[in-house]
């Protein structure tokens, strides 16, 4: 579980004598369990704040408060540790290394923490858990955009993290792609209570979230509980 | 149970890693072939010129040991002719600190023999008395057969390289010194049975026929002008004397010595044995430095192309950088995951270039002429020097790419293009 607090968090760049504010002084709490999409145009400073929210980005000023701990006090190696234990990543491009294969993929995040111990059948569950368990030797290269996705999921997820962030998890796979991969994130946060911040431009994953965040312009302009979507 | 199963993990992380090592160095196969090939050329020049320097070391760590165990007396400078009278052995015997001194003969056993540049020692006749064997630094031992009989006339042991050379097993017959093909009408020489073969030693001995005292007169007489050699008694005469102190001296006592010998023995001239180890250990280091600097040139440019290549592979992976940063790498994991890839391109390199290196030596040693002296050595020493130097330079051409690595900014890599 994680609880993130966020307090006039701010983020600033220098491009020549203009200076953008990529996120200008966000306040708001995450809660444990959250399942929280985050909104807005390009340039509104949704990939700021999840780079932030990764622990990748020093903020230029406010607070990030990870479980308490303000992580503007700590160095560079103890982020990194955060980020290893607490923190899974999903990218729009899932990232996966072409020389390693599937399990290998998936088994990465174990070589930066300490605690490894029963990491590889943890990498096989949650391979066997998106339906890639017949997949395991191949290599990324040889998977669909889907599939690698899947892939992505499962490794942010093997060292049991309380925190999910995913940038445009369904930017790059088709429609009944995106279902599957928006029910396997709605599992992760109900069944193993992982707080998810999810990025996205894709309604029908913002509209699947129980909060939505909407960013302008590096501010938050909306935050609101999704209404529960009808059965239909 | 948790012991078997921290094993578990800790396979279940390390055997990806280095794999991922091993299949990035295979992903660009041309590239890191091209790279690996700069190491093994430079390695391969480094087992080869190093295992001729330590041939030649070898050689001279046996004229250290064995000049370095007595004190050489001869004529006195400016003496036409570089003989001694005997009886200088008994004056000498009396000096203090002396434990033991021998006279000593030696002759070229090919005389006129075009000189050729060579390694080794020419080969050579050496007589001595068996006795002196106990005393010397080198000792030698015997492959085959035995000592030359006490008293005897007639025997010869030969060194290893010289009954190669000539093809000899024990009983034949040799004669000595060699016949030229010139031979004017008046050369003489002797029939030797061969008796002994000694062992290996990589250094003089191999090359020496030795003798007994009174053959070794015989030859010293043919030697001599017609007009002069019924006039001489070369039972009386000898061409040198070897000087042994007490067992365990050291070189300083045998410095002290040869002074006292100079002293107090007129006629002789005694040289300090640390005059002629000095000369030897000055000829080998330059020997060495030279092999091994255009050795080590060779090696260094092969490690600029590891350089190279590890920043190409820096830039294709950026993202990959990026992405391991997300997932917890801190900056020296990453470091040490780059520059052990380079370790392993060192390694590899180190590998087959000695690999080579050590095959081209061998056949280069088995198929030398009979008779000339071995060009190769390979030692201990020189192994783990080329391979360690070969991973050594990887790790250090790694430094500087995996630096840049290491240090780049994972939501600007995460994001590159």
């Amino acid at each position: 579980m994680a609880n993130l607090q966020l307090k006039e968090l701010t983020k600033h760049y220098k491009q020549g004598k203009t200076v953008i504010k990529a996120l200008d002084g966000v306040t708001l709490d995450i809660g444990d369990g959250e399942f929280v999409a985050v909104v807005g145009r390009s340039g509104s400073g949704k990939t700021t704040m999840l780079d932030m929210l990764g622990l990748l980005l020093r903020p230029t000023a406010g607070k990030l408060i990870v479980d308490g701990v303000d992580t503007g006090a700590l160095g560079d190696r103890d982020l990194a540790h955060l980020r290893g234990s607490k923190i899974g990543f999903v990218f729009q491009e899932y990232n996966l290394l072409p020389s390693l294969n599937v399990l290998e993929n998936v088994m990465l995040p174990l070589r930066y923490v300490k605690d490894r111990t029963d990491g590889r059948k943890r990498a096989e569950d949650l391979l066997d858990r998106v339906g890639l368990s017949d997949r395991v030797r191949h290599r990324a290269t040889e998977l669909s955009g889907g599939q690698q996705q899947r892939v992505a999921i499962a490794r942010s997820m093997v060292n049991q993290p309380s925190l999910i962030l995913l940038d445009e998890p369904t930017g790059a796979v088709d429609t009944e792609t995106a279902e599957q991969l928006i029910s396997l994130l709605k599992s992760l946060n109900q069944q193993d209570k992982v707080t998810i911040v999810v990025v996205t431009h894709d309604l029908d994953v913002a509209k699947e979230a129980k909060r939505q965040i909407r960013l302008k312009d590096g501010k938050v302009v909306a935050d609101e509980a999704v209404a529960p979507v009808p059965i239909a | 149970m948790t012991q078997v199963r921290n094993k578990r993990a800790a396979e279940a992380w390390y055997s990806p890693y280095l794999m991922e090592i091993f299949r990035n160095i295979s992903r660009r196969k041309l590239r890191s072939f091209l790279t690996i090939s700069g190491i093994v050329i430079g390695v391969l020049a480094l087992t080869t010129m190093g295992a001729i320097a330590e041939n030649f070391n070898a050689l001279l760590d046996g004229g250290v040991k064995y000049f370095g165990s007595n004190v050489q007396v001869g004529a006195p400078d400016g003496q036409s002719a570089a003989l001694l009278p005997i009886s200088k052995v008994e004056e000498i015997e009396k000096v203090d600190g002396v434990a033991a001194a021998f006279p000593s003969y030696g002759f070229a056993a090919k005389p006129g023999a075009v000189a050729s540049v060579s390694f080794g020692v020419p080969d050579t006749i050496i007589a001595s008395d068996p006795a002196e064997n106990e005393w010397a630094g080198i000792k030698v031992t015997f492959a085959q057969g035995h000592q030359i009989d006490a008293g005897s006339t007639g025997q010869v042991v030969l060194g290893s390289t010289i009954d190669k050379e000539f093809n000899k097993k024990i009983g034949d017959t040799i004669d000595l010194p060699v016949r030229p093909a010139d031979a004017k009408p008046d050369f003489i020489n002797h029939p030797f049975q061969v008796v002994g073969i000694l062992n290996r030693t990589l250094t003089a001995p191999d090359s020496f026929a030795y003798i007994n005292i009174a053959d070794g007169q015989a030859l010293l007489k043919d030697s001599l002008p017609i007009a002069i050699r019924d006039q001489i008694d070369v039972k009386q005469i000898t061409e040198g004397i070897n000087v042994y102190g007490k067992p365990g001296i050291s070189l300083s006592g045998l410095d002290q010595i040869a002074d006292r010998i100079n002293a107090q023995v007129t006629g002789v001239k005694a040289t300090r044995p640390s005059v002629i180890v000095s000369s030897f250990k000055s000829g080998g280091a330059i020997f060495t430095g030279i092999t091994t600097a255009a050795a080590l040139l060779a090696l260094v440019i092969g490690g600029l192309s590891v350089v190279n290549t590890m920043f190409m592979a820096v830039a294709e992976r950026v993202r990959e950088i990026g992405l391991k940063k997300a997932v917890g790498a801190t900056t020296r994991h990453i470091m040490g995951e780059f520059l052990l890839e380079a370790t392993v391109i060192g390694g590899l390199g180190g590998i087959i270039g000695y690999g080579i290196g050590a095959v081209i030596t061998i056949i280069a040693n088995a198929t030398a002429p009979p008779g000339q002296s071995t060009l190769f050595l390979l030692t201990l020493r020189l192994t783990l020097f080329a391979l360690g130097f070969a991973i050594a330079l990887g790790a250090v051409a790694g430094i500087l790419p995996a630096w840049r690595a290491a240090r780049l900014d994972p939501v600007t890599a995460l994001r590159n293009q």
